[in-house]
């Protein structure tokens, strides 16, 4: 379960990322966080990942409380989350199987968990046949599968992504779209920033609109609620 | 650690070493010519004590009994100086001695010798030796004060000014050596530096998939260790092809000065530049990375 309460951010040069904000998330859900460029949506993922601390208030996902863990003990969270970014942020020098194996190496996973999982996963996400492929070699969509590959080949609990269509065309957004329904069909919690305002009406999820820092609106089967 | 992550390890740091080929090189370099003063040094001090060493054995204060005093007089002080603490040895030779010794000293000053084979003008004595060479004085000293000594003569001054410039030596050269440390760690924190920076998205994606941070940290502490290494390697590669080439020249030149052994400069002078390296290039790695891998 994610759980924030009373969460501020407010940067150095005191801008307000968040304010107050207070929701729960539990296990197994699907999430949109909707809004305004620059309304919070990435600080809100940031906090969650830790890579951002909280002014105040508390982030905790399940047994961790983000505001006390040490630098050291922060690799023990995101060995729990899969992250996946608007840029992809691949090893260009790396093939597509190298940079999801990758991620597994560098958490000790074994030789025969790395090549068990890893074609499994570049199954999932449907480029079994490029994996042999540089990123360079890919479309958009290709490389932002790679990066779902990769977020996934830990198996986390908890995915977090911060607009993963944002560079697609609409067609491959949707593909991309229907993937991470995949992964929360398969038990994954999803909690994923986006502007994709077509997919998110059509699909029906929890939408979590934030503006100004502040949560406006909180709906279960949810619209994406701004125009273009 | 599994053996997995050993292979990673081993891999990254021979990836980082390869990327930049001439940074490395140029902090190999770096830390061999700062590790070859260092052996300089070491080489040096190793011979001032090896000459100091055996100038002890030298003897070190010459007593002179004054003429016709009896045996058993000059037998009785002996005995007494060899139980001073400070005395290392004595031993007594009569003038019939010094003079055999004088005449293999000089073998070709025979016309001296047929004049003192008639009446021998030397003197009965001891040979002196101390604990250490700040002991002469005293020694010397006491033994004036006996009413059969005649002289005392004693060489003292070369010894200690040895030891003193043994002292200068070492100081000097420590404190060159804490310089060129600090700048070939430098020269590493910056090679070290550009590895981090031209891995900084696979860092970016190791801290993202939970990698610790001593995972993310060793490859280019390994990296540091083996400029560190390779450069000790070099110097020493260096020192035990000059050595060698010092003292046979020296054999020639200034026969009379006793160089150290080989065997003893090489094991001295690698446990130096071997502790060096792996401090210059260990804590150089550790110092690179301390602000990059924080968030």
């Amino acid at each position: 379960m994610i759980r924030l309460e009373g969460v501020s951010k407010r940067y150095a040069n005191g801008h307000h990322g968040l304010m107050d904000v207070t929701l729960t998330v539990n296990r197994g859900e699907f999430v949109f966080l909707v809004g305004p460029s620059g309304a919070g949506k990435s600080t809100l993922i940031r906090l969650l990942y830790g890579e951002d601390r909280p002014t105040s208030g508390q982030v905790v996902i399940d047994q961790f409380r983000l505001q006390k863990m040490t630098w050291r003990q922060l690799p023990r969270l995101r060995r729990q989350l899969g992250i996946v970014f608007q840029d992809v942020k691949l090893l260009p020098a790396r093939t597509v199987y190298q940079n999801v194996s990758f991620a597994m190496e560098v958490v000790g996973a074994s030789r025969k968990e790395v090549t068990r999982r890893v074609p499994q996963v570049l199954e999932l996400v449907g480029l079994s046949r490029q994996r042999d492929s540089f990123p360079d070699q890919l479309s958009g969509g290709e490389q932002q599968r790679v990066g779902i590959a990769r977020a996934l080949v830990n198996q986390p609990i908890y995915v977090l992504a911060d607009e993963p269509t944002g560079n697609l065309d609409p067609e491959t957004a949707a593909d991309i779209m229907r993937l991470f329904l995949e992964i929360n069909r398969r038990g994954a919690t999803v909690v994923m920033a986006t502007h994709a305002r077509d997919l998110v009406n059509q699909l029906q999820k929890r939408v979590i609109a934030i503006e100004s820092g502040q949560v406006v609106r909180d709906e279960v089967k949810g619209a994406y609620g701004y125009d273009a | 650690m599994t053996r997995n992550s050993l292979g990673y390890l081993v891999r990254e740091a021979g990836r980082g070493l390869t990327r930049n080929v001439w940074m490395a090189v140029a902090s190999i370099s770096t830390v061999a010519i700062s590790l070859f003063v260092l052996a300089v040094f070491v080489a040096v001090s190793a011979n001032v004590n090896h000459v100091t060493t055996l100038l002890q054995n030298e003897v070190e204060l010459r007593v002179f009994v004054k003429p016709h005093t009896s045996r058993s007089v000059e037998m009785n002080l002996l005995k007494q100086a060899r139980n001073w603490p400070d005395v290392r040895k004595v031993e007594f030779f009569s003038k019939h001695e010094a003079a055999q010794q004088l005449k293999k000293e000089f073998p070709h000053q025979q016309a001296l010798f047929a004049v003192i084979a008639k009446s021998n003008p030397l003197f009965d004595g001891y040979d002196v030796y101390t604990g250490s060479a700040n002991e002469i004085p005293q020694v010397a000293q006491r033994f004036s004060k006996e009413p059969i000594i005649h002289n005392v003569v004693y060489e003292g001054n070369v010894v200690s000014r040895i030891t003193r410039l043994s002292h200068i030596v070492r100081w000097a050269g420590w404190i060159v050596e804490a310089l060129l440390a600090l700048a070939t760690m430098l020269i590493i924190v910056n090679t070290i530096r550009l590895a981090v920076f031209s891995r900084r998205r696979e860092i970016q994606v190791m801290r993202l998939v939970g990698a610790t941070n001593w995972f993310i940290r060793w490859p280019f502490v390994l990296e540091g260790l083996v400029i560190g290494f390779l450069g000790a390697g070099a110097a020493e590669a260096v020192v035990a092809a000059s050595y060698g080439w010092v003292s046979s020249a020296a054999a020639v030149s200034v026969p009379f000065w006793p160089l150290a052994g080989m065997h003893l400069v090489i094991v001295r002078t690698s446990l130096f530049t071997g502790i060096g390296g792996f401090m210059v290039g260990g804590v150089a790695s550790l110092i690179a990375l301390r602000r990059f891998l924080r968030v």
